[in-house]
């Protein structure tokens, strides 16, 4: 909400608190300061003129020429609106002056006429957006007055940000109310006394809903639909409103002073009783902006005895709007139920000032001050006349007492308050309550809502105790640096990941339908109900998708890098086994890898990688797990493998499928995968097998067998060690060699005994041994054998 | 007695050893003085024909001159070593202005780093992290929390639902994990949340559809709001140094009571805030199935606005394009 200080001060006597101390008065109350600025706009050369005489322009047909007096000189000043007479007071800008935006005025000339200065619109001297042409000013302002003198030339604004719970501060009622406690300064009294001259002619009631808890109506007649006046459109105009005209105007002004939404009808319209019902389902009604409103029985509308009128507490009916030529009004002021106008303005996706104010809840007694509100804006109007003012108040609304112990204070806040403090903040609150030795009964005034339990009036203590005069505790718990299970583990992979440069990244996590089939047809995907982009309306079931777009946008970008990863969350509609009624989710490592930087020199031409070393990558993080081929969506059709520890799927990884490959028009193979952070225990993969060194010397063999294609070579070296068992080994894959069908794979055995140096008939037997028991159990052959 | 003049032999050897080009010259001087066929070696041959004292004399001649040239070979040698190894590391003329070894991507996400830097400070005064699932149900991010029915966060427009009757969605606030975690866990309770969470904006430069909080939350006998306070201060000391002053004015959050938020002083003075705290309030342990009477705090930091303001980031669509020459930044 904008605050302008001119007008708080009709409220409040705040004119001479420096605008700094009344920013930390409102922020230290709760209202966030969005915006704030000095209004000080420069009016210099701009005066008061009256135009004489106006007669045509010789050399062109869309001016014309006036004399204006100006004060002490009568000029000649060309004009291209048309919007006034002889006779008019008008701004005129005189030479060496500014308007809107800078733009300097100066003497010109005009299809040879010589104009000296300029008749001014209201948007040319940035006051309010006007089409109407030039701004008439008051008939009686003297030529030669200073603009400035009779606009609020000086002025600050605060934009303040107005926390849900305080419906009652959107106003400048309100704001003042808190201020006033804040300054110790007493609200201004703004009442008058009204003469009614006229019986009403329309009924009014509050109908039989509860959700209209008052309706409140007065009507005026004779009444001039023109401009409002010059202070009115300048104070709508700063806090963000669009000026229309007097009666609306008004209605506005009156909801940004006191919070209360007004609605002003053409009486001349209405027929019979005015009143308020829930809408039928289907029913319609034409609103001010011209749009028809299909409506359900949740709506609430304001009727005659014809037919609805007003959308109620959103927006009015179009049929029965003030128009130029209404001469006689109703106006209303009535309280409607926060939830209902929530429901319906939601619903209609309507926002507008009133519904916002009824959301939040409307002060319960202020029906019919709005509308004595109404009328004193009125009270230089000689000629209007206007009936008692009839409010149909349910009386359902009634602030609850609620009881406050002082022990319930200290316990929260750890500080013992005054009597005196809690006397004095009950005052400004304007809180009726009753204090005892251990308690304090109290009711909130009508306007609060937020005061119906005791840690809500405690929260005002705090607040007016200050929260920066608190001491500061630092309490702590009993397990120091420990981080708990899944964070070590996310650590523990980033870690392993970015020292083998891997660059983590973080991506968005909608994606649309592709980027999930690619990789997961076989789940049903989480959708977002109300996306944000119809493109991208699902939640992602892996990471690889988005892990392949950040690969792409750096290999575009030409960025040198080609390891990623990421740890998130992924998404499918399964069931969920670690928190029932929400769609099954997984944190998930999502890696990848190319075979080659996205972007090379000469000298990094030769660091290609491969398989095997996304696969080292895979031992760093888990240290021991399985390989088991599987037929994976995505993937190369070799190159997919499931990742197995401790008897279960941790995982997946391989080669992306070569078609996807090409269709990414990506030249380097992509090697990616993801594991379950689920089911890892950081423990199993940090675990320690310590081997005690054996202090005799190895004997050392290089083996060459002849054998399958399709041999895994790691059941070999699992054999050997198995031979080898009670030795301190070593064994190792150092070639394999395929040509056509032929493959030779090269086997290094480095072997120690833990009692004693073997001789060269012991080393023939081991030779022997692992060579004969190879060939027969895997029916191999042995090409040659080394030993040194 | 037919002996040889030593002297000049020296003499002719030192005059050799000036001619030495490269390092094999060494082996030639040494075979053409010292080798088999050396004058020196023919020398010895004859000593035996010598009688005894001849034959002591002028084998202790020869010995010196054989020690005198062996001894300056080898220091000759040594000497001419070293300035061949100088010269030819002299002759070694690679630019090191240039990075052949790229700066390839090697770190954490800025905003892991953050977090990690966050759990790290809450973890030594004893929070351990917990966690919880990011679709939630309404109840759990809502409901639980206190917000009423007509509170705008619910709106279609402010929250990504998951379903048309709004009753699953995707959790707004790490606050969901206080709820969770309170219904499995008795007080004491110390923990950190650390989270993605999402909201209906466009991506651009100051809004996201998903972004990370960092949730804390405190319950424990006798907590009150002055060890809220104490903790928030002690975390702005450790997050952004000692000499930041921090203020708290109120704010409202439907789980909190009081609520505030904490604002430090910037650069220019300029006070930013930079998270929300509150005392829990009554409502949220009602609904977590805690005693009314119960007593803590809770408190919510946004992470990229932590990241914005520590290193001056301008975009938040940066965290999330993955643009290496952004990431490789931090």
């Amino acid at each position: 909400m904008k605050i302008l200080k001119s007008w708080l001060n009709d409220w409040i006597d705040i004119e001479n608190i420096s605008n700094s101390e009344i920013s930390e008065a409102l922020e230290s109350l709760g209202f966030e300061i969005e915006n704030k600025k000095e209004l000080n706009p420069n009016y210099e050369n701009i005066v008061v003129g009256k135009v004489l005489e106006i007669y045509e322009h010789p050399n062109a047909d869309k001016v014309r020429i006036t004399k204006t007096d100006v004060g002490n000189n009568i000029y000649e000043i060309v004009c291209g609106a048309w919007n006034f007479d002889v006779g008019a007071v008008v701004p005129v800008a005189l030479p060496n002056s500014k308007i809107k935006d800078n733009f300097k005025i100066d003497k010109r000339d005009i299809r040879g006429i010589q104009s000296n200065g300029m008749i001014c619109s209201a948007a040319e001297l940035d006051l309010w957006d006007d089409h109407d042409g030039i701004l008439i000013l008051d008939e009686k302002l003297l030529p030669g007055t200073n603009f400035s003198t009779i606009y609020s030339s000086n002025d600050f604004i605060w934009e303040v940000g107005v926390t849900p719970n305080r419906g009652d501060c959107m106003s400048y009622l309100g704001i003042a109310r808190e201020l006033s406690g804040y300054f110790n300064k007493k609200l201004k009294n703004k009442k008058t006394n009204l003469k009614p001259t006229i019986a009403n002619i329309l009924n009014a009631d509050s109908g039989k809903i509860k959700e209209c808890n008052s309706y409140g109506s007065v009507e005026i007649e004779n009444f001039n639909v023109t401009s409002s006046s010059f202070e009115m459109r300048y104070r709508l105009t700063q806090v963000g409103t669009r000026i229309i005209n007097n009666v609306v105007d008004i209605t506005n002004y009156i909801l940004y002073d006191i919070g209360q939404p007004l609605h002003a009808f053409d009486r001349d319209k209405l027929f019979g009783t005015i009143s308020v019902r829930k809408a039928n389902n289907n029913e319609k009604i034409t609103t001010l902006d011209s749009q028809v409103r299909k409506l359900d029985s949740n709506d609430l509308v304001i009727t005659d005895n014809d037919k609805p009128i007003a959308l109620a507490g959103v927006m009015g009916g179009l049929e029965t709007e003030v128009s130029e030529t209404t001469t006689n009004l109703l106006i209303e002021s009535a309280y409607f139920d926060k939830v209902s106008i929530m429901k319906s303005s939601r619903k209609l996706n309507l926002i507008s000032d009133a519904s916002i104010r009824f959301e939040r809840g409307i002060d319960y007694k202020i029906q019919k001050y709005g509308l004595e509100r109404f009328l004193m804006e009125l009270k230089d109007n000689q000629s209007i006349n206007y009936s008692e003012i009839n409010v149909d108040d349910k009386g359902n609304l009634d602030n609850k007492k609620v009881i406050l112990k002082y022990s319930e204070i200290k316990n929260l806040l750890g500080i013992d308050l005054k009597e005196s403090f809690i006397k004095k903040v009950l005052k400004f609150l304007m809180i009726d309550s009753e204090l005892s030795k251990e308690s304090v009964k109290f009711k909130p005034p009508s306007w609060r809502y937020d005061l119906d339990r005791p840690v809500d009036l405690i929260e005002e203590f705090a607040k007016h105790y200050g929260f920066n005069n608190f001491e500061s505790t630092l309490p702590q718990g009993i397990h120091k640096n420990n981080k708990g299970s899944y964070w070590d583990l996310k650590s523990y992979l980033s870690s392993v990941l970015t020292s083998n440069n891997f660059q983590e990244v973080q991506t968005l996590s909608f994606v649309n339908n592709d980027k999930n089939f690619l990789f997961n047809p076989e789940k049903k995907y989480v959708q977002v109900f109300n996306a944000i982009d119809q493109s991208s309306k699902f939640m992602r079931s892996n990471l690889m998708s988005s892990l392949i777009d950040v690969y792409k946008l750096n290999y575009e970008q030409n960025n040198l890098s080609n390891s990623y990863f990421e740890i998130n969350t992924v998404f499918d509609t399964s069931k969920n086994k670690n928190y029932e009624e929400v769609p099954n989710q997984n944190i998930v490592l999502g890696f990848l890898t190319s075979s080659n930087l996205s972007n090379t020199d000469t000298r990094l031409k030769d660091q290609e990688l491969d398989l095997y070393y996304v696969k080292n990558i895979l031992t760093q993080l888990l240290s021991t797990y399985d390989l088991e081929p599987i037929s994976k969506p995505g993937f190369h059709q070799n190159y997919s493998f499931s990742i197995i520890k401790n008897g279960q799927i941790i995982g997946h990884f391989g080669q992306l499928a070569t078609e996807t490959q090409m269709t990414l028009e990506f030249n380097n193979e992509i090697y990616l995968g993801e594991i379950y952070i689920n089911k890892l225990n950081l423990n199993n993969l940090k675990e320690i097998n310590y081997v005690p060194l054996s202090q005799y010397p190895f004997v050392k063999f290089d083996l060459s067998f002849s054998v399958p294609i399709d041999l895994s070579a790691h059941l070999l070296v699992d054999e050997i060690n198995e031979l080898l068992i009670e030795n301190e080994n070593s064994i190792e894959i150092f070639d394999d060699f395929q040509q056509e069908n032929s493959r030779n794979l090269g086997i290094r055995i480095i072997t120690r005994s833990y009692e004693k140096t073997y001789d060269d008939n012991e080393t023939r037997e081991i030779l022997m041994n692992i060579s004969q028991t190879l060939e027969s159990k895997f029916n191999i052959t042995l090409n040659s054998s080394k030993n040194d | 007695m037919p002996e040889v003049n030593t002297d000049k032999i020296f003499a002719a050897f030192l005059l050799r050893l000036e001619e030495v080009a490269k390092i094999e010259d060494f082996d030639d001087i040494e075979k053409e003085f010292l080798g088999k066929n050396s004058l020196l070696s023919e020398e010895r041959k004859s000593l035996s024909s010598l009688n005894e004292v001849s034959r002591k004399k002028y084998g202790k001649l020869l010995q010196d001159l054989s020690n005198n040239i062996t001894s300056k070979l080898d220091e000759e040698k040594t000497k001419f070593k070293s300035k061949f190894f100088i010269q030819s590391e002299l002759n070694d003329n690679n630019d090191i202005s240039i990075d052949w070894y790229k700066n390839l991507g090697s770190k954490n996400h800025v905003l892991t780093n953050v977090m990690n830097e966050v759990v790290d400070i809450f973890a030594a005064i004893g929070y351990t992290v917990s966690t919880g699932p990011e679709a939630e149900t309404s109840w759990h991010n809502f409901d639980a929390l206190n917000t009423p029915d007509w509170h705008p966060a619910r709106y279609e427009s402010d929250t990504l639902y998951l379903d048309n009757k709004l009753e699953k969605l995707l959790r707004t606030q790490t606050s969901t994990v206080q709820v969770r975690h309170m219904q499995n866990n008795k007080p004491p309770v110390y923990i950190v949340a650390p989270g993605r969470v999402y909201r209906s904006d466009q991506l651009d430069a100051t809004h996201s559809p998903v972004f990370h909080q960092i949730e804390g939350l405190a319950v424990d006998e006798n907590l009150t709001f002055s060890d809220l306070k104490g903790t928030l201060e002690y975390f702005v000391k450790e997050f952004f140094g000692k000499d930041l002053k921090t203020k708290f004015i109120p704010h409202f959050f439907p789980f909190t009571e009081p609520s505030a938020e904490v604002l430090v002083s910037w650069k220019d003075g300029e006070w930013l805030e930079i998270l929300g705290c509150g005392m829990v309030d009554p409502n949220v342990f009602k609904h977590v199935g805690y005693d009314t009477d119960s007593q803590g705090f809770a408190f919510g930091v946004g992470v990229e606005r932590l990241a914005m303001i520590r290193y001056g980031i301008d975009h938040i669509k940066n965290f999330y394009e993955n643009d290496l020459r952004f990431l490789r930044q931090f």
